[in-house]
């Protein structure tokens, strides 16, 4: 199933959970039960003797809380996800910080993750919180967790599970891994200058200072200069100084082809951002079409995220130059 | 995945277990079992202390070597299980298999060396539940002999064992999930409720099984008087007279179980439990009958033929039309008479000695002395004729001649007592309803009461019980009911034995005390025999059910509680536990005396301190509430916090006086909240001032 962007649950259903707790592998138990039951049943009715129906009674009293109590914990049980990051990498692990009313098993499902257990215990509060595992196979946006709840208290005959969905906090963006770049052509090298050293600077470094201009942000004035100068001065940011360019991603139908496109479109866009060139991105989303700069890979990851697949006929990246006025706005990304 | 795979599959060894506590409830387990069987007789001394021993050393072992297993155990325990069946079925091969000891000793020393072995190879979790499995045969087998209330003490610690065993299988599976304890009460409560339900509802247990025909012997020396009734001194018994009250005369014979009934005893016996009954139904266990009386004792002329069968001893006669049969095992608890007691009619004995006497009036006696531990078995054919069947039956018919006048003979001519009987039974077409007739007038027009005068001399006892005060217990009232069948042509006998006593739906057992030693009358009817009446006291004959006896005990136990001494209980009780609580809750420091009266007097005025608020924020808020501009409340939570994080704390009485100006500081924070607002409201009262000397101020 290939990631859907912005899946939401409807207000109130439970999707791909089910309030009906379930017996996981529950023949030998039961047989075993059912069996020593018999027997007992036979010996004690037949041997005249009371004690051995009495103790055969408590036997019975304790298998059938054994093996009947975990449905009633699981159905009672409640998980919550107390804290979880925002940004993620398919195939990384990504960790929730879950806390649930009793001590159960917590194996995630969509994304899926291996099993912990959440809840209080011997050496925790009632509390107490523990870290739950995703191990999400492939980009997308989750506003909620499908996970298995399991126990088997309190005598650990016999384990019920049932499935559940979990509301994030916060929603959780999975980008693409980082994928070989395109094939770029040489960028054209800025001969301004007269230093034939010159050292590579980032976009967004102070470069110097120079006069305010109507129009500058006022919180870049730079005071001792203006003190020094006697007008008031501001601080210049180094600026890119390659041409801009746009990245058009259309992913195809297939899941696995799309994440390695979406995976190349993201290491297209992270180099060409870690060359100072600036990015506009254009991918094609639930709502439609968006086209919008991004200044890093974790702008680009959320939106490779939330990119949807196999909607357009033309299918692939490509990189070509952007128009000025793309890049004159906001900018995806970028830190203040 | 091939049948082959699945089997490794299901035999692949789990994680090791490191739990300490779940092995050490599974030893526990085991080990009361293992005592369980040790106080039933089933294991030696020396089997069940080796055991005892090798279970904790094989527990330990295990714990030890649980990460790498040794691997020649394996062989080994193995090697010692085929051994143990191979044993028992040795011990079973040849024996003739109706004595307890047969079977069930051998087969609980078999369960406990699989124990033992097995105690030896547990290295993870699954195993160790094996154990805890096992322990439950272990007090199955325990169980079965268990024939008093004292057993339940093994069955409370085996019960406690499982459980901390179960709960810490979970804790460890759910790596380190405990039970808070309301969640142990709860489970603790719902295993006891479905317990006593299932109790309750199924069927009570039969003695059907051929395997279970017990008769063991205490010791018991042989009198030397054959076919006599032993005194409790060995001798042949005397003229009992009123003893102790379990029964014993102390001049030799037991309290009505002699070769006399003398109805002019006076005396009461106690509630010493003398012998435990298991039967398929509740019977009146016949001891003897007497057919002689001499208008103050009843004698018996019987003439008793010895039985040199072995056990199973067959009872000489034959089964009345229509019998049910009914199966009866006595374990006897006290020193007893030397009487086979059994449901009428006795067909087969199981008893251990070489021989038994046989009487016609149904009367077996045993040769040795029946002690504490001593039990039989008897199998009766109990017969139930109805009403209409004993209408129809003549008793002038069936007996001969010689012996229906012996039990139609009287010492002496009852005038009075035949014209009443005559009276009574006027109108009663058939001897059944003479009977019924008779016993109706009693019911009506007598007392039952153990506390009469005694006779006098040259009384008759009969005379005396329908003449003069009609008061009298059993003797009395069969005596004269005997006497009055007699004298209008019924041939009728006294018959003494006991009634089957409480039942105890636990162990399955009626327990009968020395206090139900009983006399009725028996009647003739020719093709169903010595049919039983008790004219004496209704005694229900249903047969009882565990789950509504239990019922009515626990209804009955509850009504005889001394309430007023439990509520007592109940009361002390509560006001420990509500202290112990506010000990422990009781700010250990001054400075958490101040944080807490200062965050009730929030609560009263209505502002709770918010989690993220410091308790010198709190308190600026609170000062804001009070319309307190001097910052009261502020100050005392500087001191608190200065007390509680800086370590300077305040002198004794700069803490006391502080301490005491929170009541006043408190009720103009609550008239602040009511009506002041935090401007213009009214100031702190005299006196509610912070002390001048605070530290840190």
């Amino acid at each position: 199933m290939s990631p859907t962007a912005g899946r939401h649950a409807p207000a109130g259903a439970v999707r791909g959970g089910t309030r009906v707790p379930r017996p996981v592998r529950p023949f030998i138990p039961l047989l075993s039960s059912v069996t020593v039951l018999g027997a007992w049943a036979l010996v004690a009715h037949n041997g005249g003797a009371g004690w051995v129906q009495a103790v055969g009674d408590i036997v019975a009293g304790t298998l059938l809380v054994g093996l009947v109590g975990p449905a009633a914990v699981v159905w009672r049980a409640r998980l919550r996800v107390v804290d979880s990051p925002t940004d993620a990498t398919a195939g990384m692990p990504v960790e929730l910080l879950c806390a649930a009313t009793t001590r159960v098993g917590v194996r995630p499902l969509e994304p899926s993750g291996p099993e912990a257990f959440v809840g209080p215990g011997r050496h925790t509060a009632a509390d107490a919180r523990a870290t739950v595992t995703l191990l999400p196979g492939g980009r997308g946006v989750h506003h909620e967790v499908v996970a298995a709840v399991s126990s088997a208290a309190p005598f650990g005959l016999l384990w019920w599970t049932r499935r559940i969905v979990v509301r994030l906090p916060v929603a959780l963006h999975v980008g693409p891994r980082l994928g070989a770049p395109l094939s770029l052509p040489p960028r054209p090298d800025d001969v301004g200058g007269s230093s034939t050293r010159r050292a590579t600077t980032d976009v967004g470094e102070p470069r110097g200072v120079r006069p305010y201009h109507p129009g500058d942000n006022r919180r870049r004035v730079h005071w001792p200069a203006t003190a020094h100068a006697a007008e008031l001065m501001v601080r210049e940011m180094e600026g890119p100084t390659a041409e801009p360019v746009t990245v058009t991603v259309r992913l195809p139908g297939d899941p696995a082809a799309a994440e390695r496109l979406a995976e190349r479109a993201l290491g297209t866009v992270v180099a060409l951002t870690d060359a100072g060139t600036p990015v506009v991105l254009d991918t094609v989303e639930a709502g439609g079409v968006r086209v919008a700069q991004v200044a890093g890979r974790r702008a680009a990851g959320r939106r490779l995220a939330r990119t949807v697949d196999g909607h357009t006929r033309s299918e692939g990246v490509t990189v070509t130059p952007a128009p000025r006025a793309r890049t004159a706005g906001r900018v995806e990304g970028a830190t203040r | 995945m091939s049948i082959l795979d699945t089997v490794r599959r299901a035999n692949r060894p789990g994680p090791p277990e490191h739990s300490v506590a779940l092995r050490v409830a599974c030893a526990g387990a085991v080990i009361t079992g293992i005592a369980a069987c040790r106080a039933e007789g089933e294991l030696t001394w020396t089997v069940a202390g080796g055991a005892t021993v090798l279970v904790a050393v094989g527990m330990f072992v295990s714990y030890r070597t649980r990460e790498r297993p040794l691997p020649w155990i394996k062989p080994i325990l193995a090697a010692a299980a085929v051994g143990a069946f191979i044993w028992f079925f040795e011990q079973l091969t040849g024996q003739v298999v109706y004595d307890v000891n047969t079977v069930e000793n051998p087969l609980a020393v078999l369960f406990v060396w699989v124990q033992v072995a097995h105690a030896y190879d547990v290295p993870a979790r699954r195993d160790l539940a094996f154990s805890l499995a096992g322990s439950t045969s272990l007090m199955a087998v325990a169980a079965a002999q268990a024939i008093d209330l004292g057993f339940g003490l093994y069955v409370v610690a085996w019960i406690a064992f499982g459980l901390v065993g179960l709960v810490a299988m979970w804790g460890s599976a759910s790596e380190g999930g405990r039970l808070r304890a309301q969640g142990i009460a709860a489970t603790l409560g719902v295993v006891a409720a479905i317990s006593v339900v299932v109790l309750a509802v199924l069927p009570a247990p039969q003695v059907a099984g051929r395997i279970d025909y017990p008769a063991r012997s205490a010791g018991g020396l042989d009198l030397p008087v054959p076919g006599g009734l032993a005194g409790d001194g060995g001798a042949a018994s005397e003229p009992a007279k009123p003893g102790s009250p379990d029964g014993r005369s102390r001049v030799g014979g037991f309290l009505g179980f002699a070769n006399r009934l003398d109805t002019a005893l006076r005396g009461s016996l106690g509630s010493q439990v003398v012998m435990r009954v298991r039967a398929q139904r509740p019977s009146y266990w016949i001891g003897e009958t007497f057919d002689d009386w001499d208008g103050v004792a009843w004698k018996a002329n019987r003439n008793g033929r010895p039985l040199f069968a072995g056990s199973p001893f067959p009872v000489p006669g034959g089964a009345p039309v229509g019998a049910q049969p009914d199966l009866q095992t006595f374990y006897i608890a006290q020193p007893s008479p030397n009487l086979v007691f059994h449901a009428d009619t006795a067909r087969e004995v199981w008893f251990p000695a070489r021989d038994l006497i046989f009487s016609d009036d149904s009367t077996i006696v045993s040769p040795i002395g029946l002690g504490p531990g001593a039990i039989y078995t008897v199998q009766s054919d109990v017969d139930t004729p109805t009403p209409a069947e004993l209408r129809a039956a003549n008793p002038d018919e069936g007996l001969l001649p010689s012996t229906r006048s012996k039990y139609l003979e009287l010492p002496h001519p009852y005038p009075h007592v035949t014209a009443l009987a005559v009276s009574i039974t006027a109108h009663a077409p058939s001897a059944y309803d003479k009977v019924q007739a008779l016993i109706a007038w009693i019911a009506r027009h007598t007392r039952y009461s153990t506390d009469i005068p005694p006779l006098g001399p040259g009384q008759d006892t009969v005379d005396e019980f329908l003449f003069g005060n009609r008061e009298g217990f059993c003797e009395q009232i069969s005596t004269s009911m005997a006497v009055m069948l007699r004298s209008i042509g019924i041939p009728a006998r006294e018959a003494v034995g006991y009634v089957p006593g409480p039942y105890n739906p636990i162990t399955d057992l009626y327990e009968v005390e020395a206090k139900d030693a009983h006399a009725w009358v028996q009647v003739w009817f020719p093709g169903y025999g010595w049919q039983s009446f008790d004219p004496t006291a209704s005694v229900p004959l249903a047969n009882p059910t565990p789950g509504v006896t239990l019922l009515h005990d626990v209804a009955h136990a509850l009504a005889r509680l001394p309430w007023v001494a439990v509520a007592a209980v109940v009361a002390v009780a509560a006001v420990a536990m509500g202290a112990l609580r506010w000990l422990r809750r009781r700010p250990r420091s001054w400075a958490e005396q101040v944080a807490r009266r200062i965050e009730r007097a929030g609560r009263a005025a209505g502002r709770r301190r918010l989690p993220q608020e410091t308790l010198a924020e709190y308190a600026s808020v609170l000062d804001r509430v009070a319309g307190d501009r001097s910052g009261t409340w502020r100050a005392l939570a500087d001191m608190a916090e200065a007390s509680a994080y800086g370590g300077r704390h305040p002198t004794p009485e700069t803490g006391r006086r502080a301490l005491r100006s929170i009541p006043a500081l408190r009720a103009a924070t609550r008239r602040g909240a009511r009506g002041g607002g935090p401007d213009g409201g009214p100031g702190p009262t005299a006196g509610a001032s912070a002390p001048a000397d605070a530290v840190g101020r």
